[in-house]
């Protein structure tokens, strides 16, 4: 695991960003303790891109502050705030084979080229897409492409990674597999992140803490149980819903689920 | 019939360069033989004999075509880049349509009164300048179309993962628009090469390029020089359109084409 000081605390004080002449956060504030994975829940449009992308500067914040450890980062240009931010769209860029993809990163620090070589391998072992390291993006599938970019975001070791619902392109078993692989990734590395997401079950199984988010505000939980507990997060009746249903009380055509005894 | 068209099609696009090639090489071609009697290379010769220096004049000629690319091609980039993301986008484009929609005659005169007070006129800088007005605005039309959502999401991604304002274009930008950028140097180049009004307008005489020393050839009735130095005339374009072509077929547009397409 990683020390402090590379993967620090995340603090958002008081944020506000306008766009079009309207606010869209509205006062957001947000602590993600280091090594966490911070789940933002909110329905879309209420402001969680905005709020990953006002963190990464790629939106200019009319007030408040981010601050990353110790460090103000919200005064910095985007390249030197150490976050990388992961699209929705699993973004690889075309001009460049698998390789140098998540190579991207490391050449621009300019690092010798022998240690540009074994932490790309090791990461493409990781992610189980060696072998396919001169394939171009057109010739790897949704998964791959989404590994592919994850890989080059924790290959150059970010402060922190914010990812903007980044398994929604994906079928359910890649989702899962996804999601497990970068838990075992983010655990390994003592990454920091904040995950926004719609999805109930993508922030349980992803977050360490959790956040609701509507109408530009967020409110943070204290845990996981007052998350549960909140019944605006919709736990309960995701939860309710399948109990009802694992108990044939909801009226819905039932899967016919093979026994294997025939 | 798809094969009569193909063959009436090259047949057309064909034939009136086999004509400048034998006009160019003919001794004796009398009405009513289908081809030369005699063949000769004597054109050829006196054109580069000639006491104008052709040599120089296609080297000028080549000297303001290259210059207007790459000035038009490089401004335009940059221009085309702050256009996509101006407030105004829409009106500043149609405005850039201007120079096409009035003849280069029209604009010429009015750029010589200018170009006469400031001593520009009669100068080959000036020639560069005046078709600088035509090369830039259709150099930036011809990129703004580079500046999707896919371009600015790659832009913000690579300076997410820390590349400086240099970086990204050298590394990003670049490399993407570079089919683009080879049509556009193409089709500017194209612009100065084949332009006689704003060198008769704005040269005033006194800047001789290969455009002014064919229809000087053709008004002094020696439509065999006419159709030497009209060959002459055509090689760069045709050998630029080979290039071109290598460069439009390039795996990189198939790559993002691919890439676009899923």
């Amino acid at each position: 695991m990683m020390s402090d000081a590379s993967s620090p605390t995340l603090r958002v004080d008081h944020l506000g960003v306008q766009l079009g002449g309207q606010f869209v956060l509205r006062d957001v504030s947000i602590v993600v303790d280091a090594h966490t994975t911070m789940a933002v829940i909110g329905a879309s449009g209420c402001g969680k891109t905005t709020l990953l992308r006002a963190i990464a500067g790629l939106v200019t914040p009319e007030r408040g502050e981010v601050r990353l450890g110790a460090r103000r980062v919200d005064l910095l240009p985007p390249n030197r705030r150490g976050i990388v931010y992961l699209n929705q769209e699993p973004l690889l860029f075309p001009h460049l084979d698998l390789f140098e993809n998540i190579a991207f990163g490391l050449r621009l620090r300019r690092l010798p080229e022998r240690q540009v070589r074994e932490r790309v391998a090791e990461m493409l072992v990781q992610l189980e897409l060696d072998g396919m390291e001169r394939r171009h993006a057109h010739a790897l599938s949704g998964g791959q492409r989404q590994r592919a970019a994850f890989g080059r975001a924790l290959v150059v070791e970010p402060a922190l990674l914010l990812l903007d619902e980044p398994f929604s392109n994906l079928d359910p078993d890649t989702r899962t597999s996804m999601q497990d692989l970068f838990k075992q990734l983010a655990h390994r590395r003592g990454i920091t992140a904040l995950l926004v997401t719609h999805d109930l079950k993508e922030s349980m199984r992803m977050g360490d803490s959790f956040a609701m988010m509507r109408g530009g505000r967020v409110h943070a939980y204290a845990d996981r149980k007052a998350f549960c507990a909140d019944p605006a997060s919709g736990v309960d009746r995701e939860a309710a819903f399948w109990q009802a249903f694992a108990s044939g009380e909801v009226q819905v055509p039932r899967c016919d689920v093979p026994t294997g005894d025939s | 019939m798809r094969r009569v068209l193909a063959w009436m099609l090259s047949g057309m696009l064909v034939l009136p360069l086999v004509l400048l090639v034998l006009l160019s090489l003919a001794r004796h071609w009398t009405w009513p033989a289908l081809l030369p009697a005699e063949l000769q290379v004597r054109q050829w010769r006196d054109l580069f004999a000639d006491a104008n220096g052709l040599g120089t004049v296609v080297l000028r000629s080549l000297g303001m075509g290259v210059g207007v690319a790459v000035v038009a091609t490089t401004l335009g980039f940059a221009s085309s880049r702050s256009l996509a993301r101006h407030a105004r986008k829409g009106r500043l484009l149609a405005l850039l349509h201007l120079p096409f929609a009035v003849s280069p005659v029209v604009l010429g005169v009015s750029l010589l009164y200018a170009f006469l007070r400031l001593h520009l006129a009669g100068h080959m800088l000036g020639v560069m300048l005046a078709q600088l007005v035509f090369a830039y605005a259709y150099a930036v039309i011809l990129l703004s179309g580079f500046w999707n959502q896919r371009a600015r999401s790659l832009e913000e991604l690579a300076s997410s993962l820390g590349a400086g304002r240099r970086q990204v274009w050298l590394h990003v930008l670049m490399p993407l628009a570079r089919p683009l950028l080879g049509v556009c140097l193409f089709q500017t180049f194209l612009i100065s090469w084949f332009d006689y009004a704003l060198v008769l307008l704005i040269g005033s005489g006194q800047v001789s390029t290969l455009t002014m020393t064919l229809y000087q050839y053709f008004s002094s009735g020696d439509i065999r020089l006419a159709a030497t130095c009209a060959l002459l005339l055509l090689t760069p374009p045709l050998l630029a359109l080979g290039l071109n072509h290598q460069l439009l077929s390039a795996t990189i547009v198939t790559r993002l084409e691919a890439y676009d397409d899923e």
